[in-house]
């Protein structure tokens, strides 16, 4: 079967959400076909609104298509049995304001039908893991600052040590220490073998950890590709060297042309991701404001 | 008025069980994960618990106990002991129903639409849970602070109790005391009154197991005769109530009561008092006169036949059936008695229907029908409460006897003593119109009714007003066929008050504490059942929509005979015959009945769909007797359960594809 080596496999995923008029329904994702290999890092980008978090629910099964399916793990968003396996960070942390950061990994442990040394081990190794200040740690939720929520939340979406970690703009609300922390983070789950969804603004932090990536406008998917695929200038051959003196650089030229040099790097100039991004919804938005 | 069977609680029922088919068809994969879900459920539980106690469950208890004891010291001033105590539990019990169905129903509505609005169910979607764990979970949760409230509140109740008992037996002890140096000392020719050493020895907490017979009055009972012969009493307000069957008759055939009593003194003229009711419409009624001939005969034509017969439209063919018919007979002629015959055949029976139509006598051969046997005789009643007279002053005139049957006794139930006795307790008020200062005594006479030629007779007996009186009677009477116990008063002008469970056979006694909780489970019954339609409600709206909805539910929970009754009277048209007598055929009148007719079953289908809430009432048994049969507390947990598997199923069905988000 194609889809069991895929995480993620999306058919013309539509969700319209409903409204009492017409002119009050949204199209928050039309057509969506995705594709996520396996132990891959794959990047969700959009402007606000665009539906990256309409796609995360949908592959989640936390609302349900208007048209399309999807596949998560080889099985039906939503299934019981694949949710075992799939950490989910919310784009805010939505957690109870009553329990503490124990209780509440706690409860989620439960949920997974840890016992109870695997629950306390777990919810032990995790709250390290975030780096949560061990002297808020048996204080209320409701009482936290934004990043120390948004670490109970990150604990609780790998709590399971997930295969699939789907994480909807993980570094809103964290310092930038934090934000480098969950970077190398992102990239040592995918040296273990997992595959990591992530909807993000910080358009460096994407650049530099995610494999392929698609950027959402208006709920279509306008541009997506491997990051080299995307980033290179395809028209253009660029060369560098160290230690090159002007009458080398003139030879070399020349050289170049016949052999082949040492230390000769090669290759194409890459544009920074930041540019394609803002280049699509500027061209978007002028698109749009002549249409009227 | 029709009466047919009631197809309103059908499409109750109907609907019902396609919830729970359609429920089981689509949760089979849920359901199939339940074994691993109950522990998932369970922590959705914890949870919801831990909101509980966040939300001030801690402090509900307390509340609880301020409010009845500000009430408690209020209300309880100058009450006799037994009812002091009464009105205690009434008060703490009470309480705890209103105060936790208030805070849980209210939290129930709020768990889920919470979560939705917090957007912690995004979260917990996310997990491997299923919306039939969470559901589940949420109950559970709630359920399990209402236990624990309930545990808190049932230790106060016991502690409070407790010391009340204390204080009345000390009471009852002192007071036995002081009457029995008085009695010693020849300063009170009054014995002292047992009653108080009972009370003070015992306390008023003990629970009194007993089982009760069917009560029965009869103005004398002549032994010489097996079955004994009960007569009613003429000039006093006995009646004697014969029921039969829906009657059958048509415009050629109209059949009669008649009325065959033995009179005594035999030939003595004698008139009877008849009034014929439609028994499931019980204003409809007709009132006669007549008097009895020499041989104590009469024979009744009621003048409005179509009340009371049924009757089949010539037109239409269509049957007019008021269903079964009760006549209730007293006698205003003072010095006779007349002997009801048991009605178990031709012979034996004092009212009896003749000449019913051809159909009948065709199909069983016989052209007369016969009343339910064994009419019931009754005393003058008030308040639930029977009286009986005393012996007439110069011994001529018999006194009134209660009668009471114990059909089906097991044994093994009724613990005996060291003589091989069994005990019977006797609790009647005495109201005395002369001889004010002599005590009271009474006679009681027990036999089985297959072998009344050996009675055990007790003739002297004395007893204390609304106190217990212990009976030991002997071990053989138990055995096969029913207990009759019979008692009179044997004192002139003393009338005894009495009632169902005035004479009681007395099983194991149990403890306060047991019965308590008991009570405490069925409360819980009833809170959870309310719990679970909260949280269902709450799967698919706001909180504020839940909110009214579950109220609705119980509101219509609570007049679930007020609107069963009513629509078994087609409505609000029984609240004015002759209205609609006279209108019957105006147009705005069929409009008017029909849509109140309609609106009235549309009520009743959903009051048969939604949970009967009048079933949980522990209160009278914990008040009364201070205990708790199983039978009732099973009762209770059944209900319960039959109501919110639906509850659940229809939740889960509502909730299955609605999304978390
Ligand atoms: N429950 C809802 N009902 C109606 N419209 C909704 C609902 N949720 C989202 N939308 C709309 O759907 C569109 C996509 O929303 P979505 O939350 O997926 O955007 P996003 O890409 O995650 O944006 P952001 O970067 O701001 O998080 C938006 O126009 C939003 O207004
Ligand atoms: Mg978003």
């Amino acid at each position: 079967m194609v889809a069991s080596g895929l995480a993620i496999l999306t058919r013309q995923l539509t969700k319209i959400y409903p409204g009492f008029w017409k002119s009050q329904q949204v199209a928050a994702l039309t057509d969506l076909n995705l594709a996520v290999e396996r132990s891959q890092i794959f990047g969700l980008l959009g402007p606000n609104g665009s539906g990256k978090t309409t796609t995360i629910k949908l592959l989640l099964g936390l609302i349900n298509p208007t048209a399309g399916d999807a596949l998560v793990m080889g099985k039906p968003a939503g299934d019981q049995d694949t949710r075992r396996v799939i950490g989910y960070l919310p784009e805010e942390s939505y957690l109870y304001r009553f329990l503490n950061a124990r209780q509440t990994l706690d409860f989620y442990a439960r949920l997974f039908n840890m016992n109870r040394a695997q629950r306390r081990r777990a919810v032990d190794y995790y709250l390290d893991f975030v780096g949560l200040d061990p002297a808020v740690r048996s204080r209320r939720i409701g009482t936290y600052s934004k990043g120390q929520a948004r670490r109970v939340a990150l604990a609780q979406a790998l709590l399971n040590n997930p295969d699939l970690v789907i994480m909807d703009e993980p570094t809103s609300g964290l310092d930038p220490v934090g934000m480098l922390e969950i970077k190398n983070m992102i990239v040592r789950l995918k040296e273990a073998g997992k595959t990591v969804l992530l909807s993000s603004h910080q358009l460096a932090d994407v650049e530099d950890v995610c494999d392929r990536l698609v950027i959402l406008y208006r709920g279509r998917v306008e541009i997506q590709g491997t990051l080299n695929e995307l980033l290179e200038v395809k028209d253009t051959f660029q060369l560098e060297a160290r230690g090159v003196t002007p009458e080398i650089q003139a030879q070399l030229m020349e050289i170049a042309q016949r052999n082949g040099l040492t230390d000769v790097r090669t290759g194409r100039p890459r544009v920074r991701l930041e540019d394609i991004f803002k280049n699509l919804v500027d061209s978007k938005r002028t698109t749009e404001r002549r249409k009227g | 008025m029709h009466h047919s069977f009631n197809y309103m609680s059908l499409v109750a029922d109907a609907v019902i069980i396609i919830v729970l088919v359609a429920f089981i068809l689509s949760a089979f994969r849920d359901l199939a994960r339940i074994g691993t879900g109950i522990s998932r459920a369970w922590a959705v539980g914890r949870i919801a618990f831990i909101e509980a106690w966040h939300n001030r469950m801690w402090a509900i208890p307390i509340v609880w106990l301020v409010i009845c004891l500000i009430l408690g010291f209020t209300i309880v001033r100058g009450y006799t002991p037994g009812s002091e105590v009464r009105v205690y539990l009434t008060i703490f019990i009470r309480a705890q129903e209103i105060i936790l169905l208030l805070y849980l129903g209210i939290l129930a509505c709020l768990s889920l639409p919470r979560e939705r609005e917090r957007k912690t169910l995004i979260t917990t979607g996310s997990k491997p849970v299923t919306r039939l764990e969470l559901l589940l979970g949420k109950i559970i949760g709630l359920g399990a602070a209402a236990l624990v409230m309930l545990l808190a509140m049932m230790l106060c109740t016991w502690i409070f109790m407790k010391v009340v008992d204390h204080r009345i037996r000390s009471d009852a002890m002192a007071m036995y005391k002081t009457e029995k140096d008085h009695y010693d000392a020849l300063a009170r020719h009054v014995p002292p009154d047992f009653g108080l050493l009972y009370t003070a020895k015992h306390g008023v907490l003990q629970a009194q197991n007993y089982i009760t017979g069917t009560l029965r009055i009869a103005g004398l009972i002549s032994y010489l005769h097996n079955p004994p012969i009960r007569y009613m009493k003429g000039g006093s307000t006995e009646k004697v109530y014969f029921e039969f069957p829906s009657i059958p008759a048509n415009v050629n055939y109209q059949p009669d009561f008649l009325f065959r009593f033995r009179l005594l003194p035999l030939g003595h003229p004698a008139k009877i008092h008849i009034t014929a009711i439609q028994r499931d419409n019980p204003m409809l009624t007709e009132e006669a006169t007549v008097k009895l001939n020499a041989s104590g005969e009469a024979a009744w034509t009621p003048k409005h036949p179509f009340r009371f017969f049924s009757y089949t439209d010539p037109q239409t063919g269509k049957v007019f059936n008021p269903g079964p018919v009760v006549l209730r007979v007293s006698c205003p002629t003072f010095h006779v008695y007349l002997q009801i015959g048991d009605g178990t055949s031709l012979s034996n029976a004092s009212c009896i229907v003749t000449g019913v139509n051809a159909a009948m006598l065709h199909q069983h051969g016989i052209d007369y029908i016969l009343p339910k046997p064994t009419p019931i005789i009754t005393g003058f009643k008030s308040n639930g409460w029977q009286e009986i007279t005393g012996p007439g002053k110069t011994g001529r005139t018999p006194p009134e006897v209660a009668s009471w049957e114990f059909a089906h006794l097991n044994p093994l139930n009724i613990p005996t003593d060291k003589g091989d006795k069994f005990t019977v307790h006797l609790i009647c008020g005495v109201s005395k119109e002369t001889n004010e200062a002599i005590p009271t005594w009474v006679a009681l006479v027990a036999y089985s009714r297959d072998d009344p030629s050996n009675p055990v007779k007790m003739l002297q007996l004395h007893i204390n007003e609304k106190r217990v009186t212990d009976v030991h009677l002997p071990r053989r009477l138990l055995d096969g066929s029913p207990l009759i116990i019979n008692l009179s008063s044997i004192v002139h002008g003393h009338w005894l008050k009495i009632r169902t469970n005035s004479v009681r056979i007395m099983q194991k006694p149990s403890t306060f504490i047991g019965n308590l909780f008991k009570t405490e489970l069925i409360v819980f019954c009833e809170v959870i059942l309310l719990i679970t339609i909260g949280v269902v409600s709450g799967t698919a709206l706001g909180w504020p929509v839940a909110l009214l909805t579950t109220l609705s539910c119980y509101v219509l929970g609570n007049l679930f005979h007020f609107v069963s009754e009513l629509a078994k009277a087609n409505g609000f048209e029984l609240l004015n015959v002759v209205q609609m007598h006279r209108l019957q055929g105006v147009w705005y009148y069929q409009l008017g009945s029909f849509v109140s007719g309609v609106m009235v079953h549309v009520l009743e289908i959903l009051v048969y769909l939604l949970p009967n809430f009048t079933r949980f009432s522990p209160l009278p048994y914990i008040t009364a007797s201070r205990n708790m049969p199983w039978l009732f507390l099973a009762q209770n947990i059944f209900a319960a359960i039959i109501s919110i598997i639906p509850a659940i199923a229809f939740g889960y069905i509502v909730m299955r594809r609605r999304e978390l988000s």
